[in-house]
């Protein structure tokens, strides 16, 4: 027996839920007794909570003020933050010279411009870019921060860079426009297409040793005075150090992890031993070890200086950490990867590098931000040896006469910062994620 | 046999050549090394209120700094020829020992265990501290034996600590220690009644006191618990080094005592017809000589430095650097005016 009405049901309104602020309240928060319990609670300890902060930190701060003192004349309850906006250099920049900043920022947007590529459409040969910038911007970047004389060496990488950046841009803008690479665009301009290939390379090669050669020469002028590494410090010592540890960490990780897998017994035991060494130990023991104990085996006179001997223990602790995590990501590829890139004819380095380290790198992007995020974070510990990364600048502001005593505004300002930084890392990864995901959709 | 001869002169060679870099490196002395570097190294601690601290340019300040100045002035007639090395106290030693600082000049306190184990050689006392208590005025706690049974706020590893736990015991006081890392932490937890009273060198509590909110609600109590003589140190076994030191300090001491400040001595050195003045600043006799240095050393000082009492109201005393301790009668006022400070005769 079937029911069938002719006249339509009448229209009903969408749900509450759907419809009204209301309804959406209470369906999700107030639909039992004890979530309205809970709801009422948690709101409370939300509200006391913001208020205390927004009245301490916004409502009665003091933004402009000469000394603590003067704070307190001002507003005895509110926050100071009069210290640390007196203080913004020394937390950014560090001890360095204050008429030199501009270096510092110059090595920042040079950075920027380098990196922008790889977030441009239609740019090719991304992964060359991206290994400029790990290769080549560190030496740029290394003598606009320190300055001082340069050798033949640092010569020729400046230069090398200088040209690289130079052609990335124009790379990029090609890119942009026309969908091709820079090789293509000047060989395209001289003529030459039909060129036979040989010929072509040719020609690219002599463009690039005439560039080079004029780059060399504009170089050898210019010259920086030294800055000290003990005037480096701030978010800008934090960024250097961690910068480096990330940009060596992944390298360093492949390989370690790819020589713990290895069937060659030495290369296998000595990177376990290694990586099972660095792993056990804390970081701070590591920097000790590195700053105290190491000049101690060296020959008297020979000075390594605080700073590389901090950021070599940092580069090889995150090394050993990466090396597990590309090492996990290993092995979530099925054997059938690596007999399917055997069949085709790859070597071990094809089936690595062509196969199997694009999916495992793949899968492991949430797990090697999660690192770089930790070793951001982790950079702070070298204020304990003394360095005045940004943490010990901002732990300075209380003993400065001026500022007696003031501790939390900095530490808050700090936590802020910090935040920002990771919470930015973490969206990137997130954004990377999507974007190379092209499979198992979950 | 000609393969053993070889190896063995190889090894013969190796090991001269190894002798041979340790005595050149033994000959050179702690002056020499300095000199030939350009600037002198001299260690701080992290920042502490009063004796080292950076300010908001970068620069670094305090009590401490004009040692490490006032040694690079003796010795290159510049003070700022001169890196600040800020190491904290678990390395301090170990830093000076392998060479690392030529000098010492912070908040360390001169005891026998340190100066006679650790290789290293206690100078003059710049600042003569004791621990004391501080407490909150309404208490109505007028002396430290009032304070039985209290809980009392201290940063830990510090001796600190270790007095107050034997004086405690000593006077059968039962006080109990709450022990905080930094020091900002343990003054806040006294401030919002953590703690009835907070214990530290007498020196940063007047420090800290005058960044209270309202310091007149404080007051220090008149009990001073130990002796903190805090002290330059530098590497035991190189006399000429220990004297340079030594005496850059009491140069210091030594123009307070004789009226010679930054601001006249240029025209002392020039008119003055006291013996005293005319010796220190290398005008008659050649006390210059035995430390190795110019004829100006003590002139370089006290023109960029200036003389200690000075440096201590620009830093410790009420300068716009300053931490405000008072220092009248108290045992780092001069000899001549019933402190401490002394120096011996500069003839």
């Amino acid at each position: 027996m079937a029911i069938i009405t002719k006249e339509k049901t009448t229209a009903r309104a969408a749900p509450l839920s759907d419809k009204s602020l209301i309804g959406w309240l209470r369906l999700n928060l107030f639909n039992s007794v004890f979530n309205t319990i809970l709801t009422v609670v948690t709101v409370y300890i939300i509200y006391i909570t913001v208020e205390g902060l927004l009245v301490w930190g916004v409502i009665d701060a003091v933004w402009i003020a000469d000394t603590r003192r003067a704070c307190f004349a001002i507003s005895l309850d509110g926050a100071c933050w009069a210290g640390v906006v007196s203080w913004l250099d020394n937390i950014f920049y560090g001890r360095y010279p204050r008429e030199e900043l501009w270096r510092i920022n110059l090595g920042g947007l040079l950075l920027v411009i380098w990196m922008a590529p790889l977030w441009l459409p239609r740019v090719k040969a991304k992964v060359t870019i991206g290994l400029t910038t790990v290769f080549l911007y560190p030496f740029l970047a290394g003598y606009l921060f320190a300055g001082g004389d340069k050798g033949l060496f640092m010569q020729i990488m400046i230069s090398g860079a200088i040209l690289c950046l130079v052609g990335n841009t124009l790379h990029a803008f090609i890119g942009v426009f026309t969908g091709k690479g820079l090789p293509e665009f000047l060989i395209a301009l001289l003529g030459k297409k039909a060129a036979p290939e040989k010929s072509q390379r040719n020609i690219l090669l002599g463009i690039l040793a005439v560039c080079f050669a004029v780059v060399y020469m504009l170089q050898m002028g210019a010259s920086f005075e030294t800055v000290s590494w003990t005037k480096w410090g701030g978010l800008f010592l934090t960024l250097v150090i961690s910068g480096i540890g990330i940009a060596s960490a992944l390298p360093g990780g492949i390989i370690l992890a790819l020589g713990r897998r290895s069937k060659l017994p030495i290369i296998r035991v000595l990177s376990t031993a290694f990586i099972e060494l660095f792993r056990s130990v804390p970081l701070i023991t590591v920097l000790f070890m590195a700053t105290t104990m190491f000049p101690l085996f060296m020959p008297e006179g020979f000075v390594l200086n605080k700073l590389t001997q901090v950021i070599i223990a940092v580069c090889l602790f995150n090394a050993c950490y990466m090396a597990e995590t590309v090492r996990a990501g290993l092995q979530a590829i099925p054997q059938g990867q690596y007999e399917g890139a055997h069949t085709i004819g790859l070597g071990y380095w094809g089936t690595m590098g062509f196969i199997i380290m694009p999916q495992a790198l793949k899968h492991m992007i949430p797990n090697i931000v999660g690192s770089f995020i930790g070793l951001l974070k982790d950079t702070t510990l070298v204020s304990i040896i003394g360095l005045f990364d940004i943490l010990g600048m901002l732990r300075s502001i209380s003993r400065d006469a001026p500022w007696l005593g003031l501790h939390k505004e900095p530490l808050v300002f700090g936590a802020m910062l910090f935040f920002l930084i990771c919470f930015a890392m973490s969206k990137y990864s997130r954004r990377l994620e999507v974007k190379l995901s092209t499979d198992h959709k979950h | 046999m000609k393969f053993t001869t070889l190896l063995t002169s190889v090894a013969a060679l190796a090991v001269m050549a190894v002798a041979g870099t340790t005595t050149a490196s033994a000959a050179d002395s702690t002056l020499e090394i300095v000199k030939k570097r350009g600037h002198l190294r001299c260690q701080v601690g992290p920042p502490s209120p009063g004796y080292y601290n950076l300010d908001a340019k970068g620069d670094w300040y305090g009590l401490d700094v004009q040692t490490c100045r006032a040694v690079a002035a003796a010795i290159f007639g510049d003070p700022n020829k001169l890196e600040i090395q800020s190491i904290s106290s678990q390395l301090r030693f170990t830093s000076l020992a392998n060479g690392e600082s030529d000098l010492l000049s912070r908040t360390a306190t001169w005891t026998m265990s340190r100066d006679t184990q650790l290789g290293l050689d206690f100078l003059q006392p710049n600042f003569y501290d004791g621990q004391g208590f501080t407490v909150h005025k309404d208490s109505g706690i007028t002396s430290a034996l009032e304070l039985k049974g209290a809980k009392v706020c201290v940063t830990s590893g510090t001796t600190t600590e270790l007095n107050l736990g034997d004086y405690s015991r000593a006077n059968n006081l039962n006080i109990s220690a709450v022990t905080f890392e930094d020091f900002n932490v343990r003054d806040e937890t006294y401030l919002n009644g953590g703690c009835d009273a907070v214990t530290g060198d007498k020196s940063s509590m007047a420090g800290n006191l005058a960044a209270f909110p309202v310091p007149s609600d404080h007051i220090i109590l008149p009990e001073t618990l130990s002796k903190e003589p805090l002290a330059p140190a530098v590497r035991h076994g190189d006399s000429q080094w220990r004297d340079i030191v030594s005496w850059s300090v009491y140069a210091m001491i030594n123009a307070e005592e004789l009226g010679v400040t930054s601001k006249n001595v240029e025209d002392l050195r020039a008119n003055s017809d006291d013996v005293n003045i005319r010796r220190m600043l290398g005008v008659e006799g050649n006390l210059h000589e035995g430390l190795g240095l110019s004829k100006d050393w003590a002139f370089s000082i006290i023109k960029h430095i200036g003389n200690y009492g000075e440096n201590y109201e620009a830093f410790m005393g009420n300068g716009e650097q300053g931490i405000g301790i008072p220092r009248k009668g108290t045992t780092n006022a001069l000899w001549t005016q019933g402190g401490l400070m002394y120096s011996p005769p500069m003839r």
